[in-house]
């Protein structure tokens, strides 16, 4: 059964993908952009999350940056500072914890719902941001550092050395199309059924039996756990955590991706994070009003394509029905 | 006469200073059509949104098999057995008329937590699921959005729903309303054949459906129990004339 669910998400995945693979073939020289586009996989990784909140699940947050900096800073806080761990070991690691952590989170935040899960996430991501840059042990407004990588040795194959740009590349790639996978199969479940009913009619959902906070409590869990890995990667990348990674802008900069791309198509996260990035690269090389531009054409954007991004796409291959 | 599966003693809803129920107790019996009537505002649509859990009683008791259960969650009514529909038509718009179905049907079955399994691998929800839809008779729409098909086949699907969570109790709030003639026939039929099977209560505003259909009747006016007796003896009831059936037709 295919997990596609329409043409153009199948012709695009297939072809962000392919290029994807073979790109670095041809930046082979160029460490610089090599950089960028695996930090733009890694913002799609998280606009993704964000957008399996909000636009498949109805869950609107503007604190999703919060376990954006909590998957960085657990692995550089449980992680010995001079000792080489492994890449997988650790990555089970942060993302438990961080799922624990939502799961506390969210049990607090689904309590409310609408403006309120709005303010109350925002006001809680807030309180972790401030708490972290108020922190002495973990450094303040500086952050923390990592002085060594992590290993990626799986049964003593180690096939990736996280100090090579081109291999942390196809890392970030793995993980964005696993990532991608996972959300189609998820959505295609049994359990997504479920969501797709309680975000069109939480009320009629209710009265056929279903305990909607469940539901919404380990979608919450999910998305959250998948953002912490993604700030964990841009903790890799860097090499060093900061507040900076959970302020609200990274959340609400996040929200604008995700429409851009199309709330709720998945794929168009990945559209929606390399648009804006690569427009945000592109206009701060032409002006200094850069932001002044971008917002310009960002809401010129968001106001006619109606599915964003991947509704054009859609309509310009001729898809018989665009969910 | 049958067991009684629901009974409400001594119910209360107040919105505010409004009565909407006030006092009410009634029994509900197995395989059997227990039809609710009164003119609009009477407070039937809020009687059973407190029988199915989707408003909390302000006092009162609601019994279910002899447990009470007026403190339970809404969403345990429906597991427990009390399926409703809605006045206000309440569909999954933009899923297809299986889907809705295969929605209502999986909380019983089971598998909601299976995030791997593709939702269309389980087929007994299917099963379920057009089975509901052919009592009905929405077996040719089973692929058409619910958006798509008529406002008729829209109230049909709503029951198709109801069905498809098999249920012991099938609340129905004014299923035929907005119906053609001709829909509303399937209706009265299906539920004539479902009356063997479930403890159905009917709030209905087509008189003939009613009194077609009914094993036993209740009046209410004003939030408020005013009778309750068979089809025969309400219809010669001077009372029930008076205040009620008198003015015949602009009432409903
Ligand atoms: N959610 C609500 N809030 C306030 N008043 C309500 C609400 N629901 C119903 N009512 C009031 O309760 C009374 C009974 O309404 P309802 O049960 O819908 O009557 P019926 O279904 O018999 O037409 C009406 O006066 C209505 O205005
Ligand atoms: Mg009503």
């Amino acid at each position: 059964m295919s997990i596609f669910t329409n043409k153009s998400e199948k012709l695009f995945i297939f072809f962000f993908f392919a290029i994807g693979l073979v790109i670095p073939l041809f930046l082979a020289d160029n460490v610089f952009y090599i950089n960028k586009i695996s930090s733009m996989i890694i913002i799609a990784i998280f606009v993704m999350s964000l957008d399996y909140l909000v636009g498949r699940s109805g869950l609107i947050t503007l604190g999703h940056a919060m376990f954006y900096g909590i998957g960085g800073y657990i692995f550089t806080i449980i992680a010995p500072e001079y000792e080489t761990v492994n890449f997988w070991i650790y990555t089970f690691y942060v993302m438990s914890i961080s799922a624990f952590v939502a799961l506390i989170v969210g049990f607090i935040v689904l309590r409310t719902s609408g403006i309120y899960m709005i303010m109350i996430t925002l006001a809680l991501s807030q309180m972790c941001f401030y708490y972290f840059a108020d922190s002495v042990d973990y450094g303040g407004f500086d952050g923390l550092f990592i002085y060594i990588k992590p290993e990626t040795s799986i049964f003593g194959f180690n096939f990736l050395d996280l100090n090579n740009e081109s291999h942390f590349y196809y890392l970030c790639l793995l993980s964005l199309f696993n990532c991608f996978v996972f959300f189609k199969v998820l959505m295609k479940s049994s359990f997504g059924r479920v969501i797709d009913a309680l975000k069109e009619n939480p009320e009629r959902a209710t009265a056929l039996g279903y305990n909607i906070f469940h539901f919404r409590l380990i979608a919450y869990v999910i998305a959250s756990s998948l953002a912490a890995y993604a700030g964990y990667l841009f903790a890799l990348q860097y090499g060093f955590v900061n507040p900076s990674m959970m302020s609200w802008e990274v959340s609400a900069t996040a929200l604008v991706m995700a429409l851009l791309g199309g709330l709720g198509s998945i794929y168009g996260a990945i559209l929606g994070a390399f648009a804006y990035e690569g427009l945000h690269y592109v206009l701060e090389h032409v002006t200094q009003y850069w932001m002044f531009f971008m917002g310009c054409l960002i809401i010129l954007m968001v106001l006619t394509l109606k599915n964003g991004l991947s509704g054009l796409l859609s309509n310009l291959v001729g898809d018989k029905e665009n969910e | 006469m049958s067991n009684i599966v629901l009974e409400a003693e001594n119910l209360c809803k107040f919105w505010g200073g409004l009565k909407a129920l006030d006092e009410f107790s009634i029994k509900f019996y197995d395989k059997q059509i227990h039809s609710i009537v009164g003119p609009n505002g009477a407070g039937k649509s809020t009687l059973l949104n407190l029988l199915s859990g989707a408003y909390q009683a302000t006092h009162g008791v609601i019994i279910y098999n002899g447990k009470p259960i007026t403190s339970a969650k809404s969403y345990e009514f429906c597991r427990s057995g009390i399926g409703r529909s809605f006045q206000k038509t309440n569909i999954f718009h933009t899923q297809t008329c299986l889907e809705n179905c295969c929605i209502a049907a999986q909380q019983q079955i089971g598998g909601s937590f299976k995030f791997f399994q593709n939702r269309n691998q389980n087929k007994f929800i299917i099963k379920a699921a057009l089975s509901a839809l052919e009592k009905v008779g929405l077996t040719e729409r089973a692929k058409t959005k619910a958006s798509q098909i008529s406002y008729g086949e829209q109230r049909q699907l709503e029951i198709a729903m109801v069905l498809a969570t098999n249920p012991k109790v099938i609340l129905l709030d004014e299923p035929m309303a907005g119906m053609g003639h001709e829909e509303s026939q399937t209706i009265v039929k299906l539920l004539m054949t479902l009356k063997s099977q479930y403890c159905i209560v009917l709030v209905e505003h087509d008189m003939e459906a009613v009194f077609e259909l009914s094993d036993l009747m209740t009046v209410m006016v004003d939030g408020q129990h005013l009778i309750t007796d068979s089809v025969d003896n309400i219809r010669s009831n001077p009372l029930v004339q008076d205040a009620y059936l008198g003015n015949d037709d602009e009432v409903f």
